[in-house]
């Protein structure tokens, strides 16, 4: 038995979402199109992206373990497939390259995601695929059918989020390939600007 | 402001020019028209639109570029095959600016290759965009085609910094088994534009800016980008403009600035219906930089507009 659902400050990556009822068994996709959410879902946006916009909904699962179902419904973004990439990550993972396998979307690519966040998320999520649904009743009555149904995942809630990328910047200029003024310089690739009596 | 000292290419398009050292050349501008959820867009599949609507956009944002010296270029996005030629054949014949041609399904900017090439319109066109995405079959429509100019997308979905985004352009930065620049000159791309791609804010929108330097200094193509995609992605903003939709407006447009500031040579700024906010915001910017670099050895040219506004 976990101790606590729901990770603290869920949800924990910033979106294009409403949050309803956080205990609710299900959230709700709707792609490319804008639908008055319905709060007896936990979390209710849109996904445009087949990259960014899958990561942020992977990251907002698997952070709350009440949510054991997406339904997926409205219009797919037209060239990225955000839907379709969703389910292919949920079906098959991604390669060594962190391609996402099966995907039909231009860039369907993981970049800020650990496979392992991804292998918790095809355990605990079920995905409800209706791509191209729009109908307002339709969707409530899925979210009413699966708000209640099953139980909490039996992990505890997983954290994930792009790692602060650092990087040392060098006292001594390789080059100042940008000229300020007559005495100061800009080294482009490290982004320091050097008096030029340094270079 | 600054000057390179790597040589800056200055690329024309159809008698735009665009690059240079920053304050050499006014910021080129390119207005969005027949986009997504577009209201002038009567049938985004066949490509129906209201006609009178969109040359008075058009001419807006021409007559805009005619007062301030921005040079302009029509961005163009298609749905389908069919919506990209009739939006293609429409606006060649209202105006004489160059354009850009832009869909998400790449089977559609592919069919518009073709189009532009068999209509004799392939030099007044730029490709958007060779990217990480490019297929084989791509490719070889880019060659088949008469298109040489094209943006290349620094767009790197498995590495996002710097770095990454540099790599991708240089030799594919592992994702590819080469860099787009080798593959733009395969396809026979002689005007590179860079645009750095713009994420939303909080995945690194800002690192395009930084790029839009480096590739400048390193290669000494012209750079620019959608930064207005950046503000208009951002929730937080989104929510502000339901209590007062001037917010969303300026830093939409606004962002025009930072990408000028930062060395840009052309930005995509968006709805074109935004053109006569834009025209003036850019030209304010192109001559704060032209007056930052007036010590540097950099004339402006005779079209800026320092020398036709001030």
């Amino acid at each position: 038995m976990i101790l606590e659902p729901i990770a603290p400050e869920w949800p924990v990556v910033k979106g294009d979402y409403v949050v309803g009822t956080p205990d609710s068994r299900v959230a709700v996709v709707t792609l490319a199109s804008t639908i008055e959410p319905y709060l007896k879902a936990s979390i209710w946006g849109s996904c445009k992206t087949e990259n960014l916009g899958v990561e942020k909904i992977v990251a907002n699962m698997i952070s709350n373990s009440n949510i054991r179902y997406i339904i997926i419904c409205g219009g797919e973004s037209r060239g990225h497939l955000a839907g379709q990439t969703l389910v292919a990550l949920h079906q098959n993972g991604i390669d060594e390259r962190g391609r996402i396998i099966g995907s039909s979307g231009a860039i369907p690519f993981i970049e800020n995601i650990p496979e392992d966040a991804i292998d918790h998320f095809q355990r605990q999520i079920q995905l409800i695929e209706h791509i191209g649904l729009t109908d307002i009743e339709q969707i409530h009555q899925l979210v009413d059918e699966y708000r209640n149904k099953g139980s909490i995942h039996d992990e505890e809630p997983m954290v994930v989020g792009a790692a602060k990328k650092k990087h040392t910047i060098s006292d001594k200029p390789v080059s100042g390939d940008i000229m300020i003024s007559d005495d100061f310089m800009i080294d482009a690739l490290s982004g320091v600007v050097y008096a030029e009596e340094c270079i | 402001m600054f000057r390179f000292q790597k040589e800056q290419e200055i690329v024309n398009v159809a008698g735009v020019k665009i690059g240079g050292q920053p304050g050499e050349l006014p910021t080129a501008l390119a207005g969005t028209i027949f986009y997504n959820n577009h209201k002038i867009v009567e049938d985004e599949v066949a490509g129906v639109f209201d006609r009178n609507a969109a040359e008075t956009l058009v001419n807006v944002q021409e007559t805009n570029s005619d007062e301030t010296g921005n040079p302009h270029l029509i961005h163009i996005f298609g749905m389908t095959q069919k919506s990209i030629c009739n939006y293609i054949d429409f606006i060649v014949n209202i105006t004489d600016a160059p354009f850009l041609i832009d869909s998400p399904e790449a089977s559609v900017r592919m069919h518009a290759l073709e189009h532009v090439t068999n209509i004799g319109l392939a030099d007044k066109t730029v490709y958007n965009s060779i990217n990480m995405s490019i297929t084989d079959e791509e490719c070889e429509a880019l060659k088949q085609s008469d298109v040489d100019s094209s943006i290349l997308l620094g767009f790197n979905a498995m590495d996002s910094s710097l770095q990454g985004r540099m790599a991708l352009l240089e030799n594919g930065g592992g994702v590819m088994e080469c860099g787009l620049l080798d593959i733009a000159q395969k396809c026979g791309i002689a005007n590179i534009l860079i645009d750095p791609s713009i994420v939303p804010l909080g995945n690194g929108a800002g690192i395009a800016l930084r790029m839009t330097l480096v590739a400048k200094a390193k290669w000494g193509y012209p750079v620019g980008s959608g930064i207005h995609n950046a503000p208009s992605a951002w929730n937080w903003l989104k929510a502000k403009r339901k209590d007062d939709p001037l917010i969303y407006r300026m830093c939409d447009i606004g962002s025009t600035c930072l990408q000028q500031a930062a060395a840009g040579d052309f930005v995509l700024y968006g709805p074109i219906e935004n053109a006569p906010y834009t025209f003036p915001l850019a030209a304010m910017g192109d001559i704060m930089m032209s007056e930052a670099s007036a010590d540097l050895d950099i004339e402006p040219s005779a079209s800026h507009p320092i020398n036709i506004l001030v």
